[in-house]
């Protein structure tokens, strides 16, 4: 999974090279064209063109009936069911590219997620390391620490939540760069890392980052594949970082990416069905 | 039975002149086009800034900024409002006229036909048409705030000409008056729930949430399992039949050993050491699935272990989000949260209450006004900087706040005085007189020789030892009967009073009114004895004496139909009383209780006051022009202000110019 991850990783690094030192908007603009031309090539691929065609006159003939036949109860009732069932009929019809389109979607909108959904730390800006660790561990007696790279400091004494299984720093970015925090539990385990990085100033720029380090497991290793999972056998089950969340602004609005990214795929969709010759 | 100052805020709150939100958004004003001006002014307006500190400071060589004003200058006592309380202070300066001509007399004013205290700056009405749908009440047109400030403000004329103005947090001025220049409101902005300020305290100790406080709210929690859960009340949902208060609910988190919580907002969590603050969290409290108001605050964990302890602080309006109007034009709040964060939006920022009531010592208190002073000393800079031409006034409030909370430390003879206290920040006063010296090294940098800079304060400070019930002191001379004497001291609101046998009595904090027949709803004077009996009331408050120090508490008492000009003068009090040094009213009087003793010695931490005689508490006034007036007043300064960019002077203002118009060319 993990070398699967890399590649994917990379790909999309190749792909949003060009626009790293841009704003968002420009890299979120270009991903959704793709995906638009993307979901068109997959849709004129699998699915059934001609009957998706037909299965469209048919509804537009029936609407017309409608139309035509308005004073005849029947015939009207008739031709409503018949769109009914044209309907049903289209939607069986995208039904196999949606399935097809469905895993390289979700893989893209993972790798989207890391580059779209999160701020980097500003120096002076502050955060919060959190550890979960494996249930049936005592808190108390963990000895357990967290150490960083000069570009941070660690502000607080941890904060253990028994409850929760979790064990909570605040930390402080001071310079920026990729920076790396260190868990050490006792002396007998080697210290686990999570990089972290901070961005020189607020100017915002496409940036990939990796709240979470999950565990080696299906599916959180799929789901965080920006870096490499614990390792197994360590008494840790995530390391997160609380990174601000970035939304899109857009007169005055404030728009989860996933919510532009949709809409702008779709949008590009439509607008170039006809120059791709696709029947959607 | 006395009346602290926490009663007094209380009592204020539960007056709830306040009330409800007006949540229609203003309509946003474009930014006018400026036109260049030949000459500029900066106005560094400090609240309360002392001429007699400041010479002792300035002379111990500690404040190089204003020596070297006065050096190349002049330095002079400004003379104040009557009475000298910011409200009208400031409203004298806005408007160039006095109380006659801006109708804002204290801070307090009342309401002839209940008797009950009002708030004197602005008035906030819900929206009038509403339709309902079960519990639901949709409002179908916005809610409104009112200015209840008369007269044209000053950066009102220099717009008529195209003279750009910043103004920055003047007080009197909440809600901004209508303009295109550049303005935020100051002193008389509500927090969020429509009140000077509440704040919210949380803790484990029982005797403490058991304290009756003013100004806050004291919620009792419990550890369960190193964890605790709250609620932050918010503003009454209008939107709502029954109106119920708002809250979010948050978690706080224990680490079992160390003194750390983790405090667990919706949609924010942040960590707390013991002894820090959190820096300013928005908070959002919804209304209907449509409408939320967003807020501001400050978390402070003062004590994680034997007891918890965690103080909010009162949530202010959100510049970013404003839910009521602050600024001129609207999208100048929102520019200035861009560009440095949420700031303190609330009137009076830093909370005297919670220093009052123990919540904070005096260590917190310091530490939380200077959050307010980094905030003002960052803006002030990027105004200054954009400063091109026209007029910049820049307030700070933290001068006025700390005087009045640490002047029992620089005062051996206050009641309140604490020598251990006195050795740790006895130079508290001292410390915000350096900072504002610095703001004013600052303002040296933009000024040219076509410059006017120009430093004021609306009035000097004096010490609070002495409270004078002047309520009971109207009972003593016969002018205010009780229904019950056996309950006297007891309510609040005048509501043991007799009105068929009172003729005078007093709401607010110099104000005196007579109970006039056909003006108050159960007045017995009639017009026509009505001078008579201010002039003897007068004449008897001033040669009152004190048994207990041979001084006499009222130096001046006022007759406002004498010293007020305009066409407010008749909504007046009839008396304006200025009270002597180290005396002033005391908390209980301004709300219409009437205590057993006239006079009572003052404990509280708010121990430094204003609210006397404008002869002893004169503010203070440097330019860097020699200025001509031999007593220069504050309306002078508005006058001063339409000279300088050579506009014509209306009739209804009072002052004049300070300044020769030649001396214009030859700074000294």
């Amino acid at each position: 999974m993990w070398i699967f991850n890399q590649i994917l990783t990379r790909l999309f690094d190749v792909l949003f090279w060009p626009f790293q030192w841009l704003h968002p908007w420009w890299a979120m603009i270009y991903i959704s064209l793709l995906t638009g031309l993307f979901m068109l090539w997959v849709f004129r691929l699998t699915s059934n063109q001609a009957g998706i065609k037909n299965i469209k006159r048919r509804i537009k003939a029936h609407l017309l009936e409608i139309r035509l036949f308005k004073d005849n109860f029947a015939l009207t009732f008739k031709a409503q069911g018949n769109i009914l069932l044209c309907n049903l009929k289209y939607i069986g019809y995208s039904f196999k590219p949606m399935l097809v389109m469905i895993v390289p979607l979700v893989l893209i909108i993972i790798q989207l997620n890391f580059r779209f959904a999160y701020l980097p730390l500003t120096p002076g800006q502050r955060a919060i390391v959190k550890v979960k660790v494996q249930p049936d561990l005592d808190l108390l007696e963990l000895p357990i620490s967290l150490t960083s790279t000069s570009g941070i400091v660690v502000e607080t004494p941890p904060l253990r939540i028994e409850e929760e299984g979790e064990i909570d720093w605040r930390i402080k970015a001071l310079e920026p760069g990729r920076q790396s925090l260190f868990i050490q539990i006792g002396d007998n385990h080697q210290p686990i890392s999570k990089e972290i990085y901070i961005a020189p100033d607020n100017t915002r720029r496409l940036t990939k980052l990796s709240p979470l380090r999950p565990p080696a497991k299906f599916p959180n290793a799929l789901l965080y594949p920006l870096e490499k999972p614990l390792p197994t056998g360590t008494p840790l089950r995530e390391i997160e970082i609380t990174y601000p969340s970035g939304h899109f602004h857009l007169w005055g609005l404030s728009i989860h990416w996933l919510i532009v990214y949709f809409l702008l795929a779709i949008a590009f969709g439509f607008g170039l069905k006809r120059f791709v010759g696709v029947e959607i | 039975m006395s009346m602290k100052r926490r009663d007094f805020l209380k009592t204020a709150f539960l007056a709830g002149a306040l009330t409800g939100l007006g949540l229609e958004p203003f309509s946003s004003l474009a930014a006018k086009g400026k036109r260049d001006t030949a000459r500029k002014m900066i106005i560094l307006g400090f609240d309360g800034l002392d001429p007699h500190l400041l010479e002792i400071f300035i002379r111990q060589g500690k404040l190089p900024a204003f020596a070297r004003l006065w050096r190349e200058g002049d330095f002079k006592r400004l003379g104040t409002s009557i009475p000298p309380q910011s409200p009208v202070a400031w409203s004298n300066f806005i408007t160039g006229t006095d109380p006659g001509g801006h109708a804002i007399f204290d801070f307090i004013h009342r309401d002839p036909q209940h008797y009950l205290p009002t708030f004197s700056a602005s008035k906030t009405e819900e929206a009038k048409k509403t339709i309902s749908l079960g519990n639901l009440v949709l409002p179908l047109s916005g809610g409104e705030v009112t200015l209840l400030r008369r007269g044209k403000a000053f950066w009102q004329y220099l717009e008529e000409y195209d003279i750009p103005a910043t103004v920055f947090k003047i007080p009197s001025n909440y809600p901004p008056a209508p303009t295109k220049q550049r303005t935020i409101s100051g002193m008389g902005t509500p927090d969020i729930l429509g009140t000077y300020g509440i704040f919210n305290f949380y803790t484990t100790t029982t005797a403490e949430v058991q304290q009756d406080i003013g100004g806050g709210r004291i919620h009792n929690v419990y550890v369960i399992g190193n964890q605790i859960e709250a609620k932050l009340p918010g503003p009454v949902n209008t939107f709502k039949k029954d109106r119920p208060e708002t809250y979010i609910e948050f978690k706080v988190y224990l680490d079992p050993v160390n003194p750390v919580a983790k405090i667990s907002l919706p949609g924010e969590e942040f960590i707390l050491r013991e002894g820090e603050w959190s820096g300013w969290k928005r908070v959002e409290f919804p209304l209907i699935p449509t409408q939320s108001v967003s807020g501001i605050c400050m978390f402070y964990l003062k004590q994680v272990r034997p007891e918890f302890k965690l103080y909010v602080s009162p949530i202010n309006i959100d510049p970013a989000k404003p839910a009521l109007p602050l600024s001129t034009p609207e999208s100048y709040s929102r520019e200035l949260a861009a560009k440095f964060g949420p700031f303190f939006t609330k009137g009076l920022p830093a909370d005297t209450s919670a220093l009052d009531s123990d919540i904070l010592d005096d260590r917190e208190f310091l530490i939380q006004d200077d959050f307010v002073l980094e905030e003002r000393r960052a803006i002030f800079e990027y105004e200054l900087k954009r400063f091109e031409s026209g007029l910049l006034f820049y307030y700070v409030s933290s001068t006025d706040q700390r005087q009045h909370m640490f002047w029992r430390l620089l005062d051996k003879n206050h009641p309140a005085y604490d020598e251990r206290l006195a050795k740790e920040f006895g130079r508290a006063i001292e410390h915000i007189y350096i900072e504002v010296d610095r703001i004013l090294d600052k303002a040296f940098s933009r000024v040219d020789k076509n410059t006017i800079l120009m430093v004021m304060s609306d009035h000097g400070f004096s010490p609070f030892r002495y409270a004078f019930n002047l309520n009971t002191w109207l009972k003593e001379n016969g002018y205010l009967s009780l229904i019950n004497e056996w309950k006297q001291g007891e309510e609040d609101f005048f509501l043991n009073v007799d009105w068929h046998r009172t003729k005078a009595y007093a709401v607010g904090l110099n104000g005196l009114y007579i109970n006039q027949k056909g003006r108050e709803a159960e007045g017995i004077v009639p017009a026509k004895e009505k001078e008579a009996l201010v002039r003897e009331i007068a004449r008897k408050l001033e040669s009152f004496v004190d048994p207990a120090t041979g001084e006499r508490p009222v130096r001046r008492a006022f007759v406002t139909q004498d010293v007020y000009h305009g066409p407010y003068t008749q909504e007046a009090p009839e008396i304006i009383l200025g009270y002597n040094q180290g005396y002033r009213v005391s908390w209980a009087s301004p709300l219409g209780r009437i205590p057993k003793k006239i006079i009572e010695p003052n404990r509280e931490k708010w121990s430094g006051d204003h609210c006397m005689d404008p002869a002893v508490i004169p503010g203070i006034l440097l330019t860097n022009r020699p200025i001509q007036a031999k007593f220069p007043q504050l309306f002078d300064l508005t006058a001063t202000i339409l000279q300088t960019f050579g506009l014509p002077q209306p009739p209804e203002m009072r002052g004049k110019p300070i300044f020769k118009e030649e001396s214009w060319a030859k700074p000294k």
